[in-house]
């Protein structure tokens, strides 16, 4: 084991030292050695570089949450929709999920249009990706329940809501909430592509601004912040999915 | 990280929808549609009932459409009418025909490099155990990290044009096709590679006769993931900084305010997508059905 995590550090010691003498070789503005990011990362925290940094950071969150929140409102609507009501899920499950085949990019610059360089736009995209796994997901756990069980909780008497809560619920929790995980790094997602593919606010402005000016080694410092909230973020709904997992055996 | 993806490519997935990868993934294809349509299409018994739903809701939705852009409820300047998109079709048909097949040709090529890439470094790294427990992490990380934080990085470095969009390209579809690999490798029967080992194989012969056969179901289920993932770089690539292709036909209009020729042009690219993964799909039956 503690070869593995040995093996492991090695890595991470021999690509950084790699990268900086490739970096300094090479381009250093270009390839940013980690010897510059480190100081660009510490102007970018103490607000040095980019002083606007927490409206931005907040304005992204805040995008994230509304379109993370509208994705889970409805992929669960049209996810039990679909799954309680048969006709409607072979109906539309297939036409979901082909529509789940198109690279969601596609429909960005239509949502730009529609709704503008602002944060409506961001929000639109990063629901429309966060949707579609979270709404797939519900339906195909809903279809897994087995309906013996439904049968059993019915014959002893058990009525609508505590067959749902009781039996359905649990039965299906471990797939709902690893859509409702993947819905929620897509979303992150969304949020991030359509910042950067243009925007006036939001940490997407600020690293488009960064690489629009080549102040590289900026670029990589929020970079590795933006990621550190992605991680945060999958972090926690990993947690949630462990807890899933144990609630359910 | 065991069966971070569920490979599609055997059968024990209950459903085409339901297996997506809980890994931290950042990418629209972990459900394949096209089980899912034809799992569903398969049952005879009030298909057709199923199949006039569909009809009616498309039409009416299309019909729902017009007449509310008709009625003037909403801006035709956001919001085109559907007869206006049919219409502009003939207006943007050439470009975006000749955008689409730029951007298929440049995502050809970067698919191929990626399962050529994936499945080899997919075995290599399935089949030596400590190499693949120190390095299986940083391919999850990679696979899971958002890759549009690179893409200024990628356009600084190779510029405009069509070598970006490939290696962007290859960044999307190298890690899928290779974790759901070094999937396949790991989960090979060990008693095969046991009683094929006590017969007297060469480390080749068991390369070649054991490990390669019983890849192939996580080898297809990669081809599959990887192209969607292929076309969705590329197109954010050429939306990004393209002067060609497709994304760069689509950011186009919606910068010039043609509504209606943007949404010719994105039904055009959604339903060669949806075409390409549907045939992908019934390949990719097709083979499993003559492996037996």
């Amino acid at each position: 084991m503690s070869r593995i995590v040995a093996a492991r550090a090695a890595i991470v010691v021999g690509v950084l030292a790699l990268w900086e003498v490739w970096a300094r070789l090479a381009n250093p503005l270009l390839y940013v050695p980690p010897s510059r990011t480190l100081p660009a990362l510490g102007r970018l925290l103490s607000l040095d570089s980019y002083p606007d940094l927490p409206e931005n950071l907040g304005l992204t969150l805040v995008e994230i949450v509304i379109a993370y929140a509208l994705a889970v409102g409805s992929g669960i609507g049209v996810g039990f929709g679909l799954g309680l009501f048969r006709l409607l899920g072979r109906a539309y499950g297939p036409m979901l999920a082909a529509l789940y085949a198109v690279p969601a990019v596609v429909w960005y610059p239509s949502l730009m249009l529609f709704f503008g360089l602002a944060a409506a736009s961001k929000i639109a995209f990063g629901f429309l990706l966060g949707f579609f796994p979270i709404a797939l997901a519900v339906l195909a756990g809903v279809r897994q329940v087995n309906p013996q069980l439904l049968t059993v909780a019915r014959a002893f008497g058990s009525g609508r809501v505590t067959t749902f809560v009781k039996v359905m619920l649990p039965a299906m929790l471990y797939t709902l909430v690893g859509g409702l995980r993947t819905g929620l790094a897509l979303s992150v997602v969304g949020v991030i592509v359509g910042e950067i593919l243009g925007s006036k606010a939001g940490l997407g402005a600020l690293i488009n601004h960064a690489y629009g000016l080549m102040r590289t080694a900026d670029y990589v410092a929020l970079i590795l912040v933006t990621l550190v909230i992605v991680v945060a973020l999958d972090a926690a709904a990993s947690a949630m999915e462990r807890w899933a997992q144990r609630w359910t055996g | 990280m065991d069966g971070m993806i569920p490979s599609e490519g055997t059968s024990t997935a209950p459903t085409g929808a339901s297996s997506h990868p809980t890994g931290a993934s950042s990418h629209p294809s972990q459900a394949f549609p096209g089980k899912e349509l034809r799992r569903q299409s398969r049952r005879s018994d009030d298909a057709w009932s199923v199949r006039l739903l569909q009809i009616v809701t498309v039409v009416a939705l299309v019909a729902g459409w017009e007449l509310v852009a008709r009625a003037g409820w909403v801006d035709p300047l956001f919001v085109p009418s559907p007869s206006n998109v049919v219409r502009a079709c003939g207006n943007v048909g050439a470009t975006a025909l000749w955008g689409l097949a730029d951007t298929l040709l440049k995502t050809l090529i970067a698919y191929v490099l990626s399962v050529v890439l994936g499945v080899a470094l997919g075995i290599v790294l399935g089949s030596v155990r400590h190499l693949r427990e120190a390095v299986n992490p940083f391919v999850v990380a990679l696979y899971g990290m958002p890759k549009i934080l690179v893409l200024p990085w990628i356009v600084l470095i190779f510029g405009f044009g069509v070598l970006p969009a490939i290696v962007y390209g290859i960044i999307h579809g190298l890690f899928p096709i290779m974790i759901l690999v070094i999937g396949g490798v790991r989960d090979v029967d060990r008693s095969l590679v046991t009683v094929a080992r006590s017969l007297g194989a060469t480390p080749w012969q068991l390369d070649r006769k054991v490990i390669l056969p019983a890849v192939v179901p996580s080898v297809l289920a990669g081809m599959r993931v990887g192209i969607v993932f292929c076309l969705l770089g590329v197109l954010v690539v050429e939306m990004f900084a393209g002067i060609r292709g497709m994304g760069y036909v689509l950011s186009t209009l919606a910068n010039s305010f043609d509504a209606a020729g943007l949404f010719a042009a994105t039904a055009l690219v959604s339903t060669a997508s949806i075409a390409i993964v549907l045939s992908l799909e019934v390949l990719n039956d097709r083979l499993s059905r003559w492996r037996g």
